[in-house]
C-alpha cells in the first residue's frame, strides 16, 4: 500500500526538520540581537561539516564524538567574525551589511574550495553507519538520521535553556529588545553581540557535524542551507527562538513534498501526477514558501520584530 | 523633447569630471585600433556588459535604496528569449531583444507588485528567492534546453551576420556593446533629471516623508524596477549571442546577481559614474586573477577568495564606495 510512502516521507521530513531548526537557530539569534542578516550562515554549516569529516577521518574517531570540537570551532569562528568584521559593518548602511556578509560567504566558500577541492566527501565509518530502525509498515529509519535529529533537539533545548534561564541569556534578550536601554543598565552590548555570533556559529557547526553523517559535503553546500534557514526564520518570525523550532519542522516537511506527491498519485492512481518531475523542484517549494510567507504574514508565526 | 534635452544635460557635473569622462570615452572608441590580446578584448566586453548591468541596478538600488539581489533572473530572461527565438524561429537579434525586454518588464511588474510591499532585508531575500525559483524552473524546462542549456552554433549563420549579431571577431561585439553602453549612460542621465528620479531619491532618503508629500511610493519603485530590468534584459540578450552557450547556472545564479550589485556598490551607489568605476576595477581584477592564479598556478578558487576579501573590506571600511572617497577628498581640498 501507499501508506508506507506517506509515513516514511513524513518521518524523514520531521527528522530533517529537527536538524534544520538547529541550523536556523543561529540565524534567528543573530538577527534578533542585532538586526543583521548573515548570508554566510550556510558557509558556517559547511565549516562544521568539514570539521566533523576531517576530525573523524583524520583520527578515526567516532563521528558523533566530533560535536564538541565542531562547536568550539564554530564559536571561535563566530566570535572572530564579529569582532574583526561584523562590528564595522554595523555602522554602515544596509546595502553594506548585506553585501559584506555576502563577501564573507564567498571568502569561506572559496577558501574551502582551495583547500579541499570541489569533490563530494562523506563519512563512511562509525557506529551508526548502515544501521537502521524499523518502525513497522515497512518504514525504515536510518540510525544516523535518527541520532542527528535527537541530538539536534537536545542542542536546541540547551541553547533555549541558556537564553531563558541564565543571567547572560537574559542580558542577551535585553540587548535584542532594546540595545540602547541595555547599555544604560550596564550590559556590555558589544560583548553580547559577539556572544550571539559565537552561539550562532557553534549551533550551526554542530548541525553541520551531525549532517555530514548522511549528507555529502562540498564547498557549494552552503547556499541551499542559507536559503532553507532564511525560510525557516521568516516562517517562525525573525528573532524568535521557539518559532525557529516549529518552522524548522514545517520546512522539513516541505522538503519532503515529492514523497507526499507520490503518495497522492499512487493512492488516487493519477497518471499525470507521476509524470511531474517533482524531485527537481524539491527546494523550489521552499523558496516559494519564503515568498508567500513574507507577503501573507511578514512577522511569521512567533515574530516580534519588524 | 524635454526628455532628450535632459539625457544630454551633463551640466551639473564639474568641468573636470566631464573632461576626464570625454577622454575615457575616446579611449574606449579607439581601443580596438591598438594592438591587444583577445583576452584583453574579452575582458573589455565583459567590463562594458557589467557596467550596463550595474547602471540598471544602480537605478533601483543606488538611487532608490532598494537592495535587489535577483537581477540575474532578468539576465536569464533576456538571454533565453533571444536564444530560443533564434534557434526555433530564426528571429533576428534586433527583434528578439525588445521582445525579451518586454517579457522581462512584464515579469518585473508581476513580481514587483508584491515584492515592493517588503522592505530592507526582507525585500533583498525575497528577490533572491524569486530568482532561484526561476532558475530551478529553467533547469527542468525542455523548451529552453533544461540543465544542458542552449547552444548557438555560428556555423549555421555565415558571419558576419549583422541581423542576428553572429560574428567571428570580437571587435564587432565590442562596438555593439559600446553603443549600448553610451545609450545606457544617456538613459540613466535622463532618469536622474526626471520626475521619477527625484521621487526615488526622496524615497531613499525618507520614505515616510516622501509618501506624505504625495508621492506614490509603491508605484514609483515598481516603475524604476521595470526600467532597471529593461537594462539588464537587453544586455542579457547580448550575452546570448556573444557567449553562445546559455546555461541556467551561468546566467541566473546568485553570484551574477551579487556581482551586479557589487559593481555599483564598489564604485559608489547612487552616482552616475559609480557602476562604471566599479566594473572597471572588478572585471579586469576578476578575469586576470582567475587567469594568473587560478589557471596558471593551479590555485582554484583563490580569485574568489581575494574577491570576497575586497568585498568585505569595502563594505566594512568605505560603504559609500570609491566615488565616496573621491567626493570626500574634494570636500577636504575645498
Amino acid at each position: 500500500m501507499a501508506t508506507d510512502v506517506l509515513v516514511s516521507s513524513l518521518v524523514a521530513g520531521l527528522m530533517i526538520g529537527m536538524v534544520l531548526s538547529l541550523v536556523a537557530l543561529g540565524l534567528t539569534i543573530i538577527f534578533g540581537v542585532m538586526d543583521i542578516v548573515n548570508f554566510a550562515h550556510g558557509e558556517f554549516l559547511m565549516v562544521g561539516m568539514y570539521t566533523g569529516l576531517l576530525v573523524a577521518q583524520g583520527t578515526g574517531m567516532e563521528p558523533l564524538m566530533t560535536l564538541p570540537i565542531a562547536a568550539v570551532v564554530g564559536f571561535v569562528l563566530g566570535v572572530m567574525c564579529y569582532f574583526f568584521f561584523v562590528k564595522f559593518l554595523l555602522r554602515g548602511p544596509m546595502v553594506a551589511q548585506l553585501l559584506g556578509t555576502f563577501g564573507l560567504m564567498l571568502f569561506l566558500r572559496n577558501l574551502a574550495l582551495l583547500f579541499f577541492g570541489s569533490e563530494d566527501r562523506a563519512i563512511h565509518h562509525g557506529l551508526l553507519v548502515g544501521k537502521s530502525l524499523s518502525i513497522g509498515m515497512g518504514v525504515m529509519i536510518p540510525a544516523t538520521k535518527l541520532a542527528a535529529a535527537a541530538l539536534s533537539v537536545a542542542s536546541f533545548g540547551c541553547v533555549w535553556l541558556f537564553i531563558n534561564r541564565s543571567k547572560t541569556g537574559k542580558a542577551l534578550q535585553a540587548t535584542a529588545l532594546n540595545a540602547q536601554g541595555a547599555r544604560y543598565v550596564g550590559i556590555p552590548t558589544d560583548r553580547m553581540n559577539g556572544l550571539a555570533w559565537g552561539i550562532g556559529g557553534a549551533t550551526v557547526t554542530i548541525a553541520g557535524a551531525l549532517l555530514v553523517n548522511f549528507w555529502a559535503v562540498n564547498p557549494y553546500v552552503g547556499l541551499l542551507f542559507t536559503m532553507l534557514a532564511f525560510t525557516i526564520v521568516a516562517l517562525g518570525g525573525f528573532g524568535s527562538v521557539p518559532g525557529a523550532f516549529v518552522a524548522g519542522l514545517v520546512v522539513g516537511i516541505i522538503t519532503e513534498l515529492p514523497g507526499l506527491w507520490d503518495f497522492v498519485s499512487i493512492s488516487l492512481d493519477l497518471r499525470w501526477m507521476s509524470k511531474v518531475p517533482m524531485t527537481s523542484f524539491k527546494y523550489t517549494w521552499v523558496y516559494l514558501a519564503y515568498f508567500v510567507i513574507m507577503l501573507v504574514s511578514p512577522r511569521g508565526l512567533f515574530g516580534w520584530k519588524r | 523633447m524635454e526628455a532628450l534635452r535632459n539625457a544630454f544635460d551633463f551640466s551639473d557635473f564639474p568641468k573636470k569630471d566631464l573632461v576626464v569622462a570625454a577622454c575615457l570615452a575616446a579611449v574606449l572608441l579607439i581601443f580596438p585600433l591598438f594592438p591587444h590580446s583577445s583576452f584583453a578584448m574579452a575582458t573589455m566586453i565583459q567590463f562594458l556588459m557589467f557596467s550596463i548591468y550595474g547602471m540598471g541596478w544602480n537605478a533601483i538600488g543606488g538611487y532608490g535604496g532598494q537592495v535587489d539581489l535577483g537581477k540575474a533572473q532578468y539576465v536569464g530572461i533576456g538571454a533565453y528569449t533571444t536564444a530560443v527565438m533564434l534557434l526555433r524561429w530564426d528571429v533576428p537579434f534586433w527583434l528578439s531583444m525588445p521582445i525579451g525586454m518586454a517579457i522581462a518588464v512584464g515579469w518585473s511588474f508581476v513580481i514587483g507588485y508584491p515584492l515592493f510591499k517588503l522592505k530592507g532585508h526582507y525585500f533583498a531575500i525575497a528577490t533572491i528567492a524569486t530568482s532561484l525559483v526561476l532558475k530551478d524552473l529553467f533547469e527542468v524546462w525542455d523548451l529552453v534546453g533544461a540543465a544542458r542549456g542552449l547552444h548557438i552554433s555560428p556555423a549555421k549563420y555565415p558571419p558576419p551576420d549583422f541581423l542576428r549579431l553572429i560574428f567571428r571577431e570580437d571587435i564587432y561585439y565590442y562596438y555593439v556593446i559600446l553603443g549600448f553602453f553610451f545609450l545606457a549612460i544617456l538613459v540613466i542621465n535622463w532618469f536622474r533629471h526626471s520626475r521619477l528620479g527625484f521621487q526615488l531619491r526622496a524615497i531613499r532618503d525618507n520614505e515616510d516623508l516622501a509618501r506624505s508629500l504625495g508621492i506614490n511610493v509603491h508605484w514609483a519603485k515598481i516603475k524604476t524596477y521595470a526600467l532597471a530590468t529593461a537594462f539588464v534584459s537587453a544586455v542579457g540578450s547580448f550575452h546570448a549571442v556573444y557567449i553562445k552557450n546559455i546555461e541556467p547556472e551561468d546566467t541566473m545564479s546568485l553570484d551574477i546577481s551579487v556581482l551586479i550589485a557589487l559593481m555599483a556598490m564598489l564604485g559608489g551607489a547612487g552616482s552616475l559614474w559609480g557602476p562604471i568605476i566599479g566594473a572597471s576595477i572588478l572585471i579586469p581584477l576578476k578575469s586576470y586573477l582567475k587567469e594568473w592564479l587560478g589557471a596558471k598556478a593551479g590555485l582554484i578558487g583563490i580569485d574568489l577568495v581575494i574577491y570576497g576579501v575586497i568585498i568585505m573590506l569595502v563594505s566594512a571600511l568605505e560603504p559609500r564606495g570609491i566615488w565616496g572617497i573621491v567626493e570626500r577628498a574634494r570636500r577636504r581640498s575645498r
